[in-house]
């Protein structure tokens, strides 16, 4: 053994290993996450390129084609390539210095979710993009995954695309596949794909429906958008959504609504969701966008502001309540994480932003709870109302009259809706339940229906009025 | 009182019965089985028909009959067929929580005569409980007509989007169809309780859809070893009712027939040439329907041998 002075002492070697990060960046996003990272990226691409159009579909013509099964996984789009500038951000791990500014309405600023997604499917892949004049192939290969020792370890080779493109795009193509992923793209397709479709259809509601087209595996993905009944009757009460928009010191610009998508619930209705889970899926609760995409989807949780601050918690009763918030500006202002399917719970934007949810979210519990036990009623109302998306609601709530909110801590104008409330505030109705035995129903129910299969509680209520007409005479 | 339709008289169900019985023979005579160790669970009506036809291929076969109504149990006492069997009063789900097979195989038919989310999340549960080597069966209302309508569609994709192979579609209108996306929902609902990494899977064995009135789809599987699975669907593949690959599922709808035309086709049969229908057609000199008599008398030949005999007996 060496004694220490005879020990040069040198520089360590503080390189990242590239297994480090195949391994651990992975680790922390789904597979349906990867993949929608890789389509922020095509839709930054048409933000990049400054292509898109004006109106209402921006995105028309634009596409982008995934396709999978057990030996590939390839995503084609025709949203403008990338740049032969950008060349050397696009494929650091992470944000290098440098980079020019960040395009406002994209979401990518991490600079990894290119990398992530590919290292989350397999080994090797061919990224072919055109952009202008700049047409260009990026291969990873197994061997430069696993070379951490050769002085160019990190450098990836570039040459030129063979074939040019009809349209300026970027085509992925992941090959060498890990074998949980394979199993997914190839036994578990029918699932994955269902799953993968509903993200999407959900996650790129907005995006799609302002004319950007999603294709999986052949099938072009129809959007779910979330859409509030607006009632344009002049009367009011009427019901209409909440609204609250403002536009940050540092450009951030925040349009929030919150509101009915159906009418809310019978009590029968919310008791057999009780007993048992009737729907698989449902479009209520919070959805968030940053720059057209949503972060989160249909969040019913404290993360919203349900069951905080005077907002109760989440229960069937408040199916009928949906809300969106859309955030659009610089991407490093938004609160996201670095998933880009999360929100930074602890920005000071969101947190002042979820104020105002909260306050919004309180007009529609509360009108909720007053018409409970009177729900037909109610549904009139609700019924006299159209589902607007949330484009047309801002195109509506123009022409109405916001408040400004300048004492609060996030100045902006609001439209807070004055909803029908049932003309005594304290019901006088009650409501009457009881359970009876099947059978006794069935027969009740065939002796004055001739039918022993209607719904127990008209049973019900048809004995009770029969009785109150005999006891009235 | 409740109301049963004469279960046992129905005659596309019986034949889907006798297609159960078949298939679990066929597994235990190529893959040895052995029925004695299988203990079945079924919800097997007041007559308990398949029990009565399971006793009598394997007595010695466990048998558990899972019946919430009173009455309906009441009459099952009366019809017990034999003494492996044990009524339990209780409904699906609860048996469900308590069901612990360890290593125990199970043979589960969940007959059910609607169609709701708690149907699949009850399948679901079979198929992550019982032991490998299990075979399970679902039957499940299939009704297009019930979802005609935007507002009856979207109801549709709230209670079933999560396993809808695209949850924007509106359901298809055809019964063909409908089976087919059935089936889908189910496979779907089979990937996501045993996702591919897991060595256990459900493969699928037949799968029909009929009506006797209300419309019907069933499917039969067996959860195996992932490993075991190629060597089943070998055990199977020449079986002309066989649906190994979640193909569209078979349709029965086999024409009410005399026994006296039954035996007179009886001669013809079984036939190797195209065209069977118009063959037996052309053999019994008749048309039995105006327009789909040559199908009617292909689905004979195709299931003649489950069609069961109704004769009138002294008690």
């Amino acid at each position: 053994m060496k004694s220490t002075d005879q020990i040069q002492y040198e520089s360590v070697d503080a390189s990242p290993v590239k297994s480090f990060f195949v391994l651990m960046l992975t680790r922390d996003i789904s597979l349906e996450d990867a993949i929608l990272d890789l389509l922020d990226n095509c839709v930054d691409g048409i933000l990049r390129s400054k292509i898109k159009q004006r109106g209402a579909k921006p995105y028309k013509g634009y596409k982008a084609e995934i396709e999978f099964n057990k030996h590939t996984f390839m995503i084609r789009d025709n949203c403008g390539g990338i740049p032969w500038n950008l060349h050397d951000y696009a494929f650091r791990m992470g944000p290098a210095s440098g980079r020019p500014t960040v395009t406002p309405g994209t979401v990518g600023i991490y600079g990894i979710g290119l990398k992530r997604a590919i290292f989350k499917m397999g080994r090797d892949c061919l990224i072919s993009t055109q952009n202008g004049e700049h047409r260009y192939e990026v291969e990873i290969k197994p061997e430069w995954i696993d070379d951490d020792e050769t002085e160019n370890a990190w450098k990836i080779p570039v040459k030129p695309a063979k074939r040019s493109m009809k349209e300026d795009g970027t085509t992925i193509v992941i090959g060498d596949l890990y074998p949980g992923i394979a199993v997914r793209f190839n036994e578990d397709i029918k699932s994955f794909q269902s799953e993968l479709y509903r993200m999407v259809a959900t996650h790129y509601a907005y995006i799609i429906d302002k004319g950007f087209e999603v294709v999986i595996n052949g099938d072009s993905v129809q959007p779910r958008p979330t859409r509030l009944i607006f009632s344009s009757d002049k009367k009011t009460p009427n019901v209409q959504p909440f609204v609250f928009k403002t536009k940050t010191e540092d450009g951030v610009e925040v349009f929030l609504t919150v509101g009915f998508t159906r009418p809310i619930p019978s009590q029968d209705e919310i008791n057999s969701e009780q007993v048992e889970k009737r729907y698989s899926t449902h479009d209520a609760g919070w959805t968030i966008l940053c720059n057209d995409r949503a972060v989160l989807y249909c969040d019913r949780t404290e993360l919203t502001g349900w069951g905080e601050a005077g907002v109760p918690r989440y229960h069937t009763q408040f199916i009928a309540i949906s809300g969106v918030v859309e955030f659009r500006g610089d991407a490093s202002k938004l609160p996201t994480t670095t998933t880009k399917r999360g929100i930074d719970a602890s920005s000071q934007l969101y947190l002042q932003v979820k104020n105002k949810m909260r306050e919004g979210m309180q007009i529609f519990t509360n009108y909720t709870n007053k018409w409970k036990g009177q729900a037909d009623e109610a549904k009139k109302h609700i019924l006299r109302g159209k589902p607007l998306s949330i484009e047309e609601i801002k195109e509506e709530t123009e022409k109405l009259t916001f408040t400004t909110t300048k004492q609060t801590a996030l100045p902006g104008k609001q439209y807070k809706p004055l909803l029908p409330l049932p003309k005594k505030l304290e019901s006088q109705q009650r409501r009457i339940s009881f359970t009876k035995n099947i059978d006794d129903i069935k027969n009740v129910s065939d002796y004055l229906f001739q039918d022993e299969t209607v719904d127990p509680s008209v049973v019900g209520e048809k004995c009770f009025d029969l009785i109150l007409n005999e006891a009235r005479k | 009182m409740s109301f049963h339709p004469p279960y046992h008289l129905r005659l596309n169900k019986a034949i889907d019965r006798f297609i159960l019985i078949d298939t679990i023979i066929k597994l235990e005579r190529i893959n040895g089985l052995a029925l004695a160790n299988y203990t079945y669970y079924g919800l097997g009506g007041p007559y308990l028909e398949e029990f009565r036809i399971l006793s009598e291929l394997c007595p010695e076969m466990r048998m558990v009959s899972i019946e919430k109504d009173l009455d309906t149990l009441k009459r099952q006492r009366f019809h017990l067929p034999c003494k492996t069997l044990k009524l339990k009063n209780t409904d699906m789900k609860s048996f469900l929580i308590n069901y612990d097979p360890r290593d125990e195989k199970s043979i589960f038919w969940l007959d059910y005569t609607n169609f709701n989310l708690s149907a699949i999340e009850d399948f679901q549960i079979i198929l992550g409980k019982v032991a490998t080597n299990s075979i399970v069966k679902i039957t499940l209302q299939a009704m297009p007509k019930d979802y005609i309508g935007e507002e009856k569609a979207e109801t549709f994709r709230m209670e079933f989007g999560e396993f809808m192979p695209d949850p924007s579609i509106d359901p298809p209108l055809y019964k063909k169809d409908f089976a087919k996306l059935l089936q889908d929902m189910l496979q779907i609902a089979t990937q996501q309780i045993l996702p591919a990494n897991l060595d256990t899977v459900y493969q699928p064995l037949t799968s029909f859809y009929y009506a006797d009135g209300a419309n019907m789809f069933t499917l039969t599987g067996i959860v195996c070893k992932r490993s075991e699975r190629k060597n089943i669907r070998n055990l199977f593949k020449n079986w002309r009712f066989a649906n190994l690959n979640w193909a569209q599922p078979k349709h029965i709808d086999i024409p009410f027939l005399s026994t006296k035309e039954r035996l007179h086709l009886q001669k013809h049969l079984p036939v190797k040439q195209k065209n069977t229908g118009r063959r037996l057609m052309q053999a019994l000199g008749y048309k039995i329907d105006k327009n789909t008599s040559a199908q009617l008398m292909k689905q004979y030949a195709d299931f003649y041998r489950y069609y069961p005999y109704f004769v009138k007996a002294e008690p």
